[in-house]
């Protein structure tokens, strides 16, 4: 293999990782207030790219209004299913997952039977690829990968600089104390589902024109956020960006030397070297 | 009443072959597939762990099997056990790492362990890629191939009824109780204060359920004549979880009772597809939000409302 080849697999496995992230941080926020992982958030990650096709391609909205119309039907999703679902199971961790499992493959079916299993392929927007030193990237991966990286520093800011994010950490540590310091934590659980929604759908959205659309392609995404949020230690968000770009990187080298399935083989056996080495995960408590 | 259910269920099921007609067999034989894999699922919910990936298993058994038998020539029947001794291999190395942590983990671990395995078969042409392996050969009885619906009946059953008498057995067993203290973080810890190892118990509870799945993933493999990547999914996986929780979590029956129903009515209401994953899921949704005992609690339910009628008549 030649170094421009390395340096290749390099860059995209960063730019890959950048979108990972954004998509299992909102799995990560969720943990953290409600101690399950949301398996709907794969399926709300489809929707999000799915309604970029519906909505920029079919009906030619423009492609600001699309993005605000996405995250307002992810803001409403998310206070509905947490209103209307996991609010009532809360503490019954089994119950929770098994519930958000039944929304994902609701949503799933639905999604079979309107879309239907035609491949769909969004138009790229930016056009042009960027050259530096033999190694080529797609402006629109790049561009796609930096506001990934906006929205993580974002979202870092609202966890450990405002007071939601004060309350949202104050719950993760210790729920019956702060609701007792007058902490709505039902209110807190809806914003951080609302949040967590957004962040999968917009991960779909960033990803629309890079990747063909079809109903399955949640299962994809939140494999690989699981195998994420495990390296990186359940609730951690540090964790997570970490293992997102480790991943990443992992996946696309692995893909280059291997081939696309076998890299899929070659991750499980990063998370299996994790759970053996380090169980609880790179940054996560035990 | 009781006492004869399960003799009776058995006489029924050993008098059906002579009565049904083939296609009514094949739904028999679909039936005491998932059926076995419901059970099997069960003994790692009944001590509060959930599998998203029990297919994984099932896939394991039946591939260990077809490439015994198809790529190496060794006797269907040796596949069958083959297929066993397999899952219960990877069980015990994903249970044992995972199973001392909690219980999310083992879920989420689990099911990456199940979307891989289908990725593995996929990546290597030797394991029949994306397309599978066909021309899985069936055991013979004696010299005569079990090919008729009727004659390979017989296996399913007797593998099925096998792989549940032990998951049962195994319940009442000093082991099967000990077991049920690990059900939550603070029993458990009582359970280890008095030297009982709790990770290594419910990894054994892990491996046999994953041998009974490999066992019968085997024979379904066998039944079905080949095998891909696509056959043991995700939704494999999560058919087998609603079967147990519509079935009802609190006695072994409720998961065999929502997996003998909802695969009954699967296999007649719909062709295949995705109307099939809509309705469980909805029926799943409703069950968890309405009735969380399953199907198993509804009599109970009833007659408790019966009697609250009774006790507290409606003041005027």
């Amino acid at each position: 293999m030649t170094l421009a080849l390395l340096g290749q697999g390099l860059a995209i496995g960063l730019v890959n990782g950048a979108l990972y992230i954004l998509t299992a941080l909102g799995l990560t926020l969720i943990y953290g207030i409600l101690h399950i992982v949301n398996f709907a958030h794969g399926e709300i990650y489809m929707l999000g790219a799915m309604l970029i096709y519906v909505l920029f391609v079919a009906l030619q909205w423009p492609l600001p209004l699309a993005f605000a119309a996405i995250i307002l039907l992810a803001v409403a999703a998310g206070l509905a299913v947490e209103r209307g679902i996991f609010r009532g199971l809360r503490g019954q961790w089994m119950q929770l997952l098994v519930a958000s499992v039944g929304i994902s493959l609701i949503i799933q079916s639905l999604s079979w039977i309107a879309f239907g299993a035609q491949e769909k392929n969004v138009p790229s927007v930016l056009p042009g690829v960027l050259i530096i030193g033999g190694v080529r990237m797609p402006l629109e991966r790049l561009a796609a990968a930096g506001v990934a990286l906006v929205l993580v520093t974002g979202l870092y800011w609202l966890v450990y600089r405002t007071r939601i994010g004060l309350a949202m950490r104050a719950i993760e540590e210790d729920e019956e104390t702060a609701r007792m310091l007058g902490v709505n934590s039902d209110r807190v659980a809806a914003i951080a589902v609302a949040l967590g929604f957004v962040l999968a759908a917009l991960g779909g959205a960033f990803v629309a024109p890079i990747y063909s659309l079809n109903p399955g392609m949640g299962l994809e995404a939140i494999l690989m956020s699981f195998i994420i949020i495990i390296i990186g230690g359940l609730g951690s968000i540090t964790g997570t960006v970490l293992a997102g770009l480790l991943i990443g990187m992992l996946q696309s080298i692995g893909a280059l030397i291997l081939g696309a399935e076998a890299a899929h083989v070659l991750v499980f056996a990063a998370m299996i070297a994790v759970l053996v080495l380090r169980p609880q995960g790179l940054l996560g408590r035990a | 009443m009781k006492r004869f259910s399960v003799p009776l269920l058995l006489a029924v099921l050993v008098v059906l072959p002579f009565l049904a007609k083939p296609y009514a067999l094949h739904v028999a034989i679909v039936v005491l597939f998932s059926v076995t894999y419901t059970a099997a699922l069960y003994a790692v919910l009944r001590m509060g762990y959930l599998s998203l990936g029990h297919a994984g298993f099932i896939a394991l058994g039946a591939y260990a099997c077809v490439i015994l038998s198809v790529r190496l020539g060794v006797s269907p029947w040796l596949g069958i056990p083959a297929g066993g001794l397999v899952a219960g291999l990877a069980a015990w190395g994903l249970g044992a790492l995972t199973l001392r942590l909690r219980g999310i983990y083992f879920s989420l671990a689990v099911f990456a362990f199940g979307e891989i395995v289908t990725a593995f078969f996929r990546a290597f042409d030797w394991f029949g890629g994306p397309a599978g392996i066909p021309g899985v050969p069936r055991p013979s009885f004696f010299g005569t191939p079990l090919a008729s619906h009727f004659a390979f009946y017989w296996l399913v059953l007797a593998v099925a009824v096998l792989g549940i008498g032990l998951l049962y057995r195994l319940q009442f067993t000093r082991f099967g109780a000990t077991l049920l203290t690990l059900k939550s973080a603070d029993s458990e810890k009582l359970a280890e204060s008095v030297g009982i190892p709790a990770a290594r118990y419910k990894t054994a509870a892990f491996v046999v359920s994953c041998a009974v799945t490999g066992c019968m993933g085997a024979v379904h493999a066998q039944y079905l004549l080949f095998v891909s990547p696509q056959v043991f999914t995700f939704l494999t996986s999560t058919d087998l979880l609603i079967y147990a929780m519509v079935g009802g979590l609190a006695s072994f029956w409720g998961p065999i009772l929502g997996a003998g129903v909802l695969t009954a009515l699967g296999e007649q209401l719909f062709s295949v597809g995705y109307w099939k994953t809509l309705v469980y899921a909805a029926i799943l949704m409703i069950v968890i939000l309405v009735l969380p005992g399953g199907l198993i609690d509804l009599p109970r339910r009833l007659r408790a409302r019966a009697r609250a009628a009774i006790a507290a008549p409606e003041v005027r």
